[in-house]
């Protein structure tokens, strides 16, 4: 087939839905279709030969955060442009209601649309406003996919139907055969516990850790956190016993590779994160790479974890919880074991090639939809020239 | 106001009302032909589905009186298609079809436990894992297909809910469409 994928968000810096649009693009030209990407960047970045350039990104806040965004009578031309040139069986929308290509190419686009809804925490102002604007366009899209549970209520709530739920991919290879490093390795006398994510930012959880570190130390006092990810360590160490400080150990933002060996070497992996998030994509790569994981009992991470099977648990945010389940986790290597057992089974349901699967059924159930709707009598062409100009419209 | 600006003022309020108004009809119509297409597909999976159910009773892969009873259900669902296409389109799913196809499902649910796939897998031949693999790739597409066509149902619905397409009877003749409910669920055996 040939897919035009397109991402709302800039490919400058790295985030979870750029990471998704990549390897969706990688795995379906592995299996042999045509694939052009249409996302904003700079002119100077550099791209993989199949993404093609929406021009660059304006940063603006939108929906609580700040996000590099394209929009504009220029990008709208180029978008216009990509889909004329690109003449693709079908296009897939990431994001559709963000303001970006996304949306644009939901106005424009006169072939199948499939869409995938990335978020779980859409502000209900932006979108009572936006919505009668959005609305038609959003009718346009002949298949839904939510990426976790929490999206997939998100779109119910607003907009009605049923999105089927398909999960983000890992390339379950790549960590399950992660080179090992010795110096990441825990010892009996010194365990290794990872953490990884930016510091800094509350909701990753890092102050839960950092609370529940005293307690772990009583018990285990050679332990040793690998702590991965961007941020100020002073920020982390300020205020903390001077035992604790000196058990962390702070790598700075990591390479893939060195996300993967990292996950692949030490005993144990701790995602603390207090919320806000709406699938955990780090919990999975955890589990292909075989280390058990610890992580907070949010809703989103049982659900990776498969009701607390595939990996331990502790009460969000209850730092006494959290020393607790280390020093088992720690002391046992056998339990450690199972639950990194049980993890490496869970996480092959994410693996791309099931996740891709699962991704063209939907093309190909979306293109015969769509086929057969055009077989029956099209409109009168009064009708059809009115809606060419009132796509163009806004 | 001059009575010429009030005749302008009054004019350019027409042209809105007619615009929206032809905005509204053109936005039913291209909904209408999505609920079609997206129901047409949902009978050609489940037409699949069926000849797939067929196909894996005469493979000689389950024993005989389970071959029977998939080739019923499977015998039924297709009848039930054909008796449709003759039928007006938007009639194609009434009430008597969603009751033949949960039976499909029911008649696979019982006979694909997981012991039966489990000896399929090992013990068939190629033929046989290649007819059960049909029937569970298309139980998934006809679940898809049915969630795609329900979609498009909430959207043309919500659009003829509005006061002005009812007012001015914007959807015309076309009927009403239904959202189509039957169980779907995947055979426990092969359910992933």
């Amino acid at each position: 087939m040939r897919i035009g994928i397109v991402c709302p968000y800039s490919f400058d810096i790295p985030g979870g839905v750029q990471f998704h649009v990549r390897d969706l693009a990688e795995v379906l030209i592995q299996r042999g279709h045509e694939i052009s990407v249409l996302a904003p960047a700079d002119d100077d970045t550099p791209l993989p030969p199949y993404v093609v350039s929406a021009g660059r990104a304006i940063p603006v806040r939108y929906n609580g955060s700040v996000a590099r965004l394209n929009f504009g009578p220029m990008t709208n031309a180029r978008v216009n442009g990509w889909l004329d040139r690109g003449r693709f069986d079908l296009i897939h929308i990431h994001e559709p209601i963000t303001p970006s290509v996304g949306s644009l190419a939901l106005w424009a686009a006169e072939c199948p649309i499939v869409a995938t809804f990335h978020t779980s925490n859409l502000r209900s102002r932006a979108m009572q406003v936006s919505y009668p604007f959005f609305r038609p366009s959003l009718e346009k899209i002949l298949g839904r996919i939510a990426v976790s549970e929490d999206a997939r209520r998100t779109v119910t709530t607003h907009f009605g139907g049923e999105p089927v739920v398909i999960p983000n991919g890992v390339f379950v290879e790549r960590f399950a055969s992660a080179e090992i490093r010795p110096e990441w390795q825990g010892t009996p006398e010194r365990p290794t516990i990872a953490f990884l994510g930016r510091m800094g930012e509350p909701r990753k959880g890092m102050p839960v850790l950092a609370a529940a570190l005293p307690e772990i130390l009583r018990a285990v006092p050679g332990l040793r956190v690998l702590v991965a990810g961007p941020g100020d360590p002073a920020d982390v160490t300020a205020g903390m016993e001077a035992q604790a400080a000196r058990a962390c150990e702070f790598l700075g933002p990591v390479s893939d590779a060195d996300k993967a060996s990292l996950l692949r070497s030490v005993d144990l992996y701790i995602a603390p994160n207090t919320g806000g998030e709406s699938f955990g994509i780090i919990l999975i790569e955890a589990m292909a790479a075989g280390v058990a994981v610890l992580a907070s009992d949010i809703p989103a991470f049982v659900r990776v974890l498969d009701g607390g099977r595939a990996g331990a648990t502790f009460a969000n945010e209850d730092a006494a919880d959290l020393a607790r389940q280390v020093v088992a986790l720690v002391q046992d290597p056998q339990a450690r074991a199972a639950i990194a057992a049980a993890g490496r089974a869970r996480a092959d349901v994410f693996d791309w090639d099931v996740v891709v699967d699962q991704i063209l059924l939907v093309y190909e159930t979306v293109v015969e939809g769509a086929e057969a709707s055009r077989s029956v009598t099209g409109p009168p062409r009064g009708v059809r020239r009115l809606r060419r100009s009132s796509r163009s419209m806004p | 106001m001059s009575s010429l600006e009030w005749s302008v003022v009054v004019i350019l309020a027409l042209v809105l009302v007619a615009w929206y108004l032809s905005y509204n009809a053109a936005r039913l119509d291209r909904l209408h032909a999505r609920a079609e297409g997206t129901l047409a597909a949902l009978d050609a999976q489940l037409v699949r589905r069926a000849e797939a159910t067929l196909e894996l009773a005469n493979s000689g892969a389950v024993d005989a009186a389970s071959a029977l009873i998939l080739a019923s259900a499977a015998s039924e669902s297709l009848a039930a298609s054909e008796f449709a296409d003759a039928d007006a389109a938007a009639q194609r799913f009434g009430p008597d079809r969603g009751s033949v196809e949960s039976d499909l499902t029911e008649a696979l649910d019982r006979v694909l436990t997981p012991e039966v796939v489990a000896d399929i897998r090992d013990n068939g031949d190629a033929f046989d894992d290649v007819a059960l693999e049909r029937v569970r790739a298309t139980g998934q597409r006809v679940q898809l297909a049915r969630r795609f066509h329900n979609d498009a149902v909430v959207d043309v619905r919500a659009v003829r809910r509005k006061r002005a397409v009812r007012l001015f009877r914007l959807a015309g003749h076309a009927a009403m469409p239904q959202t189509v409910d039957f169980d779907d669920a995947l055979p426990t055996g092969v359910r992933g």
